[in-house]
């Protein structure tokens, strides 16, 4: 039988049962649906990480304090990352810059309103190396930083919530009660990001440490380079400068980290495809119960149609043509289901995005592999009966009642 | 006269391996069809009639004996090669009709085209359920039908591959007997036009209605001649018991 013939035969059958077939497909709905939705949540947060990433900076190394590691206890984070090693690595050839950051949380007021921010001190080169731009106003100078001047710029969310529309230049607001001129705002970068610019306010480092927080080190060194192409190079000369500065003798554990963006890409992508399968092997496992629910339907549906596999089989029907109805009927009901799953799919996926604040992408292979794997369960559970159905005894079969 | 059908020794024995429960119910029958006969087996309940029909529709095989068909022993076929013969020499009747409820009439008779891969089904489906005198309910659903029209529907069907034998299982078996004379002409007619036509029944009207009879009893051929001679020579039980 012509193969046209046997789908339209089994879409024939599935719509005379329209209740039936549809609660069948529910179990393929449910598991493709949140697979496809799991695809798309662990794809959005690869992409949001990566572009957060991206946004720290081209060209950027990161060096950040170790554990400290005193007789054999690792605890806490050490303290010995300075301003002044940073200095020693500007000095490093393919280096342009480096921006020391220090950074704290603490009450920003102005007027009646105030609002928890982190404070970052850092170095008039921040904003080139950590591309951050400055919508009006100036930046900081190397006379702040000397003069430990209380002068502060916002982040775009900082200026809003605190000066509502109106510039906020030359105004002053209170840190920690310590009272700072705004000399600039941050462009925004529209990145919800945890440690967005946007909530952050930048005063210079000197001012933080002494004023502030009362602290000598720094949480972390951003150095730009002239290229990617010598990252490793410069790296290593970076952790020998340190090793030497901090006096750790060969052979013991360094202090501090250095890390490449491409390194913090491919960790940070390393998590959340863990998640993503986490969570999608997870929702897999509904497609085999949506699969079980396939087998069984189709199971009571060669049951009850015995009597009209007789009647095929004495018509001419051969073995193959009644496993091959069977089969195709399985696979289009899963393909069907898969299908629908598809689009609740990408709809669980919208609606997450936008009620939840999570971004959310639906991969591009999401589709070929949502109908190719529920495909792939029709064959799987319809054999099963179909062989049932395809091996019955023509005259048995036509005696059942 | 061409030999349509010849069957030789034939046996079917149930259970062979489990002699408590093992039932011979074919034991060494004989006979031959020719082309153009038309032929009724009668005998009483459990005398082999359905097993018989059964094997000669190539629905079962023979345990023991030579099945010939159109000059091919049956019992060497394989599973496949029995669906080809079902499907172009074999055209079956049933009392039941046995038709499919969710396809239309014309539908039910395309079904063993489709399954011959035939180049325009439907063309010769409305033909055969034109020849059964149901053009005008082509598109009916058999839950739309009488019983005397779901089995001319049947017919159609079997006829629609110009099958070399008709095979009929009590074909008015469920029907009042004006219908049933009605279909029992019909298939008359077919047979004045060369369709070969082998009836199982129990109504003895059906079996005087062709040439030749066959009565079986436990198995075997207890009688084998024309319609006429057999019935006459027929046990009063078996009259009783169809009337």
């Amino acid at each position: 039988m012509l193969i046209r013939e046997t789908i339209r035969t089994a879409l024939r059958s599935l719509a005379s049962n329209r209740l039936r077939t549809a609660l069948t497909t529910l179990g393929m709905v449910i598991g493709v649906a949140a697979v496809v939705a799991v695809l798309a949540i662990g794809e959005g947060a690869r992409a949001s990480v990566e572009s957060r990433i991206r946004a720290l900076g081209a060209n950027l190394l990161l060096v950040r304090p170790g554990t400290a590691q005193r007789g054999g206890i690792r605890g806490g984070s050490v303290e010995t990352l300075t301003a002044a090693d940073g200095e020693a690595i500007a000095e490093l050839s393919g280096v342009v810059a480096v921006a020391p950051e220090s950074s704290g949380a603490a009450q920003v007021k102005h007027r009646s309103a105030n609002a928890n921010k982190s404070i970052v001190g850092t170095s008039p080169s921040y904003f080139e190396v950590r591309s951050v731009g400055i919508a009006s106003g100036v930046g900081l100078t190397e006379l702040d930083l000397r003069t430990r001047r209380r002068v502060a710029l916002l982040g775009a969310n900082v200026a809003n919530e605190l000066f509502a529309g109106q510039s906020p230049l030359g105004e002053r607001v209170q840190i920690q009660g310590v009272s700072f001129q705004v000399v600039g705002v941050l462009a925004p970068k529209g990145d919800a990001g945890y440690a967005s610019p946007d909530d952050q306010v930048i005063v210079p480092l000197t001012t933080h440490q002494g004023v502030l927080f009362g602290r000598d080190y720094v949480g972390s060194l951003a150095v730009q380079l002239e290229s990617e192409d010598r990252s490793d190079e410069v790296q290593s000369h970076i952790e020998n400068v340190l090793r030497l500065r901090h006096g750790i003798r060969p052979g013991a554990e360094d202090d501090f980290h250095v890390r490449s963006q491409t390194e913090m890409l491919e960790t940070m992508g390393e998590v959340t495809g863990t998640f993503t399968a986490l969570l999608g092997s997870v929702a897999a496992v509904s497609l085999l119960v949506g699969g079980i629910g396939i087998m069984n339907i189709m199971l009571v549906s060669v049951q009850e149609r015995t009597r009209e596999i007789g009647v095929r089989m004495a018509v001419g029907a051969r073995r193959r043509d009644v496993l091959l109805q069977f089969l195709v009927e399985s696979i289009i009901v899963s393909l069907f289901g898969g299908a629908v799953g598809l689009v609740s799919g990408y709809a669980a996926a919208e609606l997450v995005a936008r009620f939840g604040g999570w971004d959310t992408i639906v991969p591009v292979h999401a589709s070929a592999l949502a109908l190719g794997t529920s495909a792939l369960v029709g064959l799987v559970f319809g054999v099963g009966p179909a062989r049932r159905a395809a091996r019955l005894d023509p005259v048995e079969a036509l005696r059942h009642e | 006269m061409t030999e349509v059908l010849a069957v030789e020794q034939l046996e079917k024995v149930y259970h062979p391996d489990r002699p408590e429960i093992s039932v011979r119910a074919v034991d060494g029958i004989s006979f031959t069809v020719e082309r153009g006969e038309s032929i009724a087996i009668i005998g009483p309940s459990g005398c082999g009639k359905s097993t018989l029909l059964h094997i000669l529709g190539c629905l079962d095989r023979p345990s023991r004996g030579v099945y010939r068909l159109g000059g091919r022993d049956v019992a060497q076929l394989d599973d496949d090669e029995l669906a080809a013969v079902r499907n172009r020499h074999i055209g079956f009747v049933f009392q039941s009709f046995n038709l499919l409820p969710r396809l239309t009439a014309v539908e039910n008779v395309e079904l063993p085209l489709l399954y011959a891969g035939a180049e325009r089904p439907r063309d010769d489906a409305l033909a055969a359920v034109a020849r059964v005198g149901l053009g005008d309910r082509a598109s009916h659903l058999p839950a739309e039908l009488s019983g005397g029209q779901r089995q001319r529907v049947a017919i159609a069907r079997a006829i629609v591959t110009e099958p070399s034998i008709l095979l009929c299982d009590e074909p008015t078996g469920a029907l009042d007997s004006k219908t049933g004379r009605e279909v029992l002409d019909l298939l008359r007619a077919l047979n004045a036009e060369g369709t070969t036509l082998v009836v199982v029944t129990h109504d003895l009207g059906v079996a005087a209605a062709m040439d030749r009879s066959i009565r079986l009893r436990d198995g075997r051929v207890e009688a084998d001649g024309p319609s006429g001679d057999v019935l006459r020579a027929s046990s009063p039980l078996l009259v009783e018991g169809a009337s």
